[in-house]
């Protein structure tokens, strides 16, 4: 059997009885045992995978680890992660009771995404996928908006390019305040009904994750 | 948060998992089928592109 390793909590309690909870140092690891030759890649296990991540979030904020992160034992799990222990620990103490919303808006003028066929060097196609990524722009009116309805609500945020045709503002918010977040998204929506925007979470600590400053 | 999360588009639900939160140093193989489509061992990939831009100057 391997554990894929789903987030870094700071109880036992906060992880079982939905998940495996591995000791890792003096925090847990939640995980999900499955056979030696199960594929990664698969649908039913990605979407498994997910459900149990957003049961865990209804318990405690934890920190996200990226899927594809699996061991064969406790030992293993470990050592990969003792790097991280410190920081970890800090970051879930001050976040406890904070969660990240997501808000993914259409890049107004989006660029078109490189073809990798049109290049000959690995890393020119990498300075084109860049450029073309943080070339993406939010309508001004839009995020002028956002920031005067969301960013108040939130202990921190950012906006961040991910792909050419969309730039996202991360808000890590207190759950109290979510209801407030959702409120402050359909204002945004009558607002602004011409930009194509999705507001989502809560999700647990995936961009703050590794934010432990104050 | 269930039905949230059945609500929610299911490509923004796996962009978080696939490609959000914290890579740790190791190895894992995505596959589907028989087919090996990514394979996770440097952290310099997983960084970011600015990181890789860095060390391919080098």
């Amino acid at each position: 059997m391997k554990s894929i390793a789903i987030g870094a909590h700071l109880l036992r309690d906060d992880v079982e009885p939905l998940a495996e909870a591995v000791p890792v140092g003096d925090l847990f690891l939640s995980a999900l045992s499955v056979a030696d030759d199960q594929p990664l890649g698969d649908r039913e296990l990605l979407l498994q995978v997910a459900g149990i991540r957003a049961k865990l979030l209804d318990v405690a904020t934890f920190i996200a680890i990226r899927y594809g992160f699996a061991f064969t034992s406790a030992e293993e799990a470990r050592s990969k992660c003792g790097a991280h222990l410190e920081r970890w620990r800090r970051v879930l103490t001050a976040n406890r009771d904070h969660v990240e919303m997501t808000l993914k808006v259409a890049a107004s003028s989006p660029e078109a995404r490189p073809d990798r066929h049109a290049f000959t060097s690995g890393a020119e196609y990498l300075r084109a996928l860049h450029a073309a990524t943080q070339a993406a722009n939010v309508d001004p009116a839009f995020r002028e908006a956002a920031e005067r309805l969301i960013v108040p609500l939130a202990r921190r945020h950012r906006w961040s390019h991910r792909d050419e045709k969309s730039v996202e503002l991360t808000a890590l918010v207190a759950r109290e305040r979510l209801d407030e977040v959702k409120q402050a998204g359909e204002e945004l929506r009558r607002i602004a009904p011409h930009v194509p925007f999705l507001l989502s979470g809560p999700w647990p600590l995936e961009v703050f994750a590794d934010d432990d400053h104050e | 948060m269930n039905e949230e999360l059945e609500e929610l588009p299911l490509l923004e639900t796996l962009d978080h998992l696939l490609d959000r939160g914290v890579v740790i140093a190791g190895e894992a193989v995505i596959s589907i089928g028989d087919v090996d489509l990514l394979y996770l061992g440097l952290n310099i990939v997983l960084a970011n592109v600015d990181a890789v831009m860095r060390v391919s100057k080098r």
